[in-house]
């Protein structure tokens, strides 16, 4: 754990304030010039069941959710339970005590207990609502969380609902103010300093992938519900119409993406989430997009699987699914994405390779994500390169397929004059009518796959991280990449010779990249939250390196410490 | 059917066609639904360029290649989700799908509904020979029980459905019904479909004389019977009476069943974007700055 981080971990059960806790302790963090970086888990029922939300903050960039915590606050008796056997010396735990559900074990040895009554404070202002604002109070005399900043956000939050709420929600922030500082702080967690708030907004991965639509400049976007994508859709929903946009809530993935088709094909720029059950089932139609030619955009915010499998949980296991999901042979671009910024940026990526190439791009984002708020520097939309479709000038005769020198083809909307064309998923010539000559077959096959190779050049080097020989060198993806940098940073820092390379643009694959990392390494590590070590295949199948999988599939993200004693191990 | 895409060309029905010849078997019902199409638009004046035309996939789902007009050959059951959204997209054109029963009803059926109930601005033109003919003869969602087909030979085990109660049902606001032997009253129903702002819904009876050996060109005659002149179009409850063959003697009618004006969904949409203040130049540095912390 970096010097200056905390990390405080806020759990109960669903229903009883923990998402807006977590939201509010990470605001007045970001207000107060810190870094954000939250995690949450929930469990798939609407009510109730264990829920947990996480905010790691510092001075300085925090890239991931941390190895463990170092204040956690019970809500709940279960909570204490589920979470005790984290508990190291130095912990300090904040638990609802007397009056809550449970009277908890006698604390391990070093570990600083703060017992607060916050069920039975929140009964005695008739506002059991409010337990969380008990909490929340003494969290904020515990460990420095300025209590102005704090109340700033609760007002801005509660303003809306009526002074009276408000009121009541400060009154029982106040309470838990008085309880904590009549207690001995023993701990040594507290908040760094407050700074000058930077110029940051705080947004969670999948908000942030519904922002990168909008900066990429969707105006269509259809989706089916499917956790944990629809956040996503809900961002667009808000804000699309206020553009002029059109929104689509489709009756299934199908439907989502044959409205793309048509869209696309009518002159939309287009876009749909999902999560992996609905990328299956959009599988076939992105066959006829590759074939047909049309742009469209796809994030799929992973889960775990297979079939329904773990749908609130993290895993990474969609990559086979994202670069050959379909029927026959179909180019397909895919994007990862690192962190709640590259949502916004590989967004707009994805959706400016779509439109250049004439082919789906999918974007993999993951559960772990998705949900995960993030402070990153406010985006300048002016700042983003915004690339639309090669449209035809008019000139000669107008053929959709055209054989060209980029093998790229000039579009034509309905309407214009002298194109009328079709567009169609059966093997075509230059003009959309149905060919199937063997010639034919091959040629358009190798049209269609040499016009996305330059997508390797074109797109962003992978950045590599560390420089000279290594001993272990990581490769991975994903929201794992956060991960691995500060587990590389740590062993860098302990002497270890150990370098990252962290690819974003999953296929077609940077190969010659690859290559010259894995030169300067002895041994290559390829940690990722799946079973089967999905990249791993393909590092093996389209490169000469021998990767050592590293594969992880309970349902939750790599801790850095983790990645770091694997390396040793390998080393 | 948007306004834009209408009456503003004066072509004769034949200009219509496109150079790709009709691959049809000779006695096929689709030949006479063409001709229909290709009146029905020519006397809509239907622009062509301002015209997509959508299909799936199956014999009635080549429709497209053989008029003029944009056009888009989809996948098996896919062209009214596609349609969709190129209305959508676009709600200065005109829409159109031709496909047929097992396309539509079988691996479709989960579009047809949300189209009808949604209003969706488009015509979807439904070629209903009760079998799959690009596949060879297997029974379709419409296929009576006693067809012996490729894979029913002692019979179908199940009931076929009603597209035209299914339609109704569903809140399509244009339903009507033809049959392939009469092309011109297949012309002047699609052209009502395609005249009308909403979602158009036109079963058409269509022989298949190469697999379809039950649902013969006479069957057909004798099935249907003209809707009565006094018949009041917005009527929902007698509509759907006089879709039920049961109640009608066991006569299918043919002619306009039911029509009501009612918002479509690319209007209902725009309702949202004017009450949200929405354009194209936005700025959207205003919805970033509603992520501030």
């Amino acid at each position: 754990m970096a010097k200056n981080d905390l990390i405080i971990r806020v759990a109960g059960e669903g229903g009883e304030g923990i998402i807006s806790s977590g939201d509010f302790i990470a605001a007045a963090c970001a207000r107060a010039g810190q870094e954000v970086y939250t995690f949450k888990t929930f469990p798939a029922e609407i009510k109730g069941g264990y829920a947990m939300y996480q905010v790691r903050t510092s001075p300085d960039k925090v890239v991931n959710q941390g190895d463990t915590f170092d204040v956690f606050c019970a809500f709940n008796g279960e909570a204490f339970e589920v979470n005790k056997h984290l508990f190291t010396p130095g912990t300090a735990v904040v638990y609802d005590y007397p009056g809550g559900d449970f009277e908890p074990d006698a604390l391990p040895e070093g570990v600083h207990g703060y017992p607060i009554p916050m069920s039975q404070t929140a009964k005695d202002l008739k506002s059991y609502r409010s337990k969380n604002m008990v909490a929340l109070g003494a969290l904020s005399v515990l460990f420095n969380i300025p209590e102005e900043t704090l109340k700033q956000v609760l007002s801005d939050k509660f303003g809306k609902k009526g002074k009276e709420i408000l009121d009541l929600n400060l009154q029982a922030f106040s309470k838990g103010k008085e309880l904590a500082q009549a207690m001995e702080k023993t701990d040594s967690f507290k908040l760094a300093d407050p700074k000058d708030p930077k110029d940051v907004i705080i947004i969670s991965g999948n908000d942030a992938a519904g922002l990168g639509g909008i900066i990429g400049g969707i105006s269509f976007f259809s989706a089916y519900p499917l956790t944990p994508s629809t956040e996503v859709a809900k961002y667009v929903s808000i804000h699309l119409p206020k553009l002029g946009g059109t929104l689509v809530q489709a009756e299934d993935e199908i439907a989502a993406v044959s409205q793309l088709m048509g869209a696309s094909y009518a002159g939309a720029k287009v876009m749909t989430s999902t999560s992996g059950p609905g990328l299956s089932l959009m599988a076939e139609m992105l066959g006829m997009a590759s074939m047909a030619e049309i742009p469209v955009v796809i994030v799929d915010v992973q889960r775990g699987g297979p079939s329904t499998g773990l749908p609130t949980k993290h895993e990474q296991s969609d990559l086979f699914l994202a670069i050959h999901g379909t029927h026959g042979d179909a180019p397909r671009i895919v994007l990862s994405v690192e962190d709640v910024k590259d949502c916004v940026d590989m967004t707009v990526e994805a959706l400016n390779l779509a439109e250049k190439y004439q082919n789906p791009v999918i974007l993999l984002s993951d559960g772990s994500l998705a949900f995960s708020t993030q402070t990153i520097p406010t985006p300048d939309p002016s700042s983003y390169e915004i690339i639309n479709r090669k449209r035809w000038d008019g000139e000669g005769e107008y053929l959709r397929y055209k054989l060209t020198d980029d093998n790229i083809s000039p579009m034509a909307d309905p309407g214009t004059e002298n194109a009328m064309h079709i567009a169609t998923g059966l093997e075509h010539g230059e003009n959309g009518a149905p060919k199937w000559t063997p010639d034919n077959h091959e040629l358009m096959h190798r049209k269609r796959f040499n016009k996305i190779k330059p997508v390797v050049e074109e797109y962003t080097p992978v950045e590599v991280d560390g420089d000279g020989d290594a001993d272990v060198g990581v490769i991975t993806w994903g929201s794992t990449i956060g991960v691995v940098r500060e587990a590389v940073a740590r062993l860098r820092a302990d002497g270890h010779k150990v370098k990252g390379f962290y690819p974003k643009l999953m296929w077609p694959m940077p190969v010659d990249q690859y290559e010259e990392f894995a030169k300067t390494c002895k041994k290559i590590l390829v940690p990722e939250v799946n079973f089967q070590g999905q990249l791993s295949h393909f590092i093996r199948s389209e490169t000469s390196i021998q990767p050592i999988p590293y594969t992880i599939c309970g349902g939750l993200p790599f801790t850095p410490a983790m990645v770091v004693d694997k390396v040793k191990e390998v080393i | 059917m948007s306004v834009a895409a209408l009456n503003k060309v004066q072509m004769k029905f034949k200009e219509y066609k496109s150079e790709v010849p009709v691959v049809w078997c000779p006695g096929c019902g689709h030949h006479g639904i063409l001709n229909g199409v290709y009146r029905a638009l020519a006397d809509a004046g239907v622009d062509p360029t301002k015209l997509m035309s959508i299909s799936g996939i199956g014999c009635s789902s080549r429709t497209p290649y053989f008029i003029q007009s944009y056009k888009m050959h989809t996948l098996h059951g896919r062209a009214g989700a596609v349609a969709t959204g190129a209305q959508l997209a676009r709600p200065d054109l005109a829409v159109m799908v031709t496909g047929g029963d097992g396309d539509g009803f079988s691996i479709g059926g989960g579009h047809m509904p949300h189209m009808a109930r949604k209003n969706v601005n488009m015509t979807y033109v439904l070629y209903d020979n009760g079998i799959y003919g690009l596949t060879k003869g297997q029974y379709s969602p419409t296929s009576r029980p006693e067809m012996k087909a490729y894979t029913t030979p002692y019979g179908g085990p199940e009931d076929p459905m009603n597209p035209l109660l299914y339609m109704l049902t569903y809140g399509a606001t244009y339903v009507a019904q033809a049959f392939a032997g009469k092309p011109k009253l297949c012309a002047e129903l699609i052209k009502g479909a395609l005249e009308h702002r909403g979602f158009s819904y036109v079963n058409i009876f269509s022989q298949c004389p190469s697999f379809n050996k039950i649902d013969t060109i006479q069957f057909y005659r004798n099935l249907v019977q003209e809707i009565p002149e006094d018949h009041d179009t917005s009527d929902l409850g007698r509509a759907i009476e006089l879709s039920r063959p049961e109640s009608n003697g066991g006569k299918a009618p043919m002619g306009l069943l039911y029509k009501k004006d009612k918002p479509t969904l690319d209007e209902r949409m725009q309702e949202i974007v004017e009450k949200v203040g929405g354009h194209a130049d936005y700025d959207v540095n205003k919805i970033i700055q509603m992520s501030r912390p």
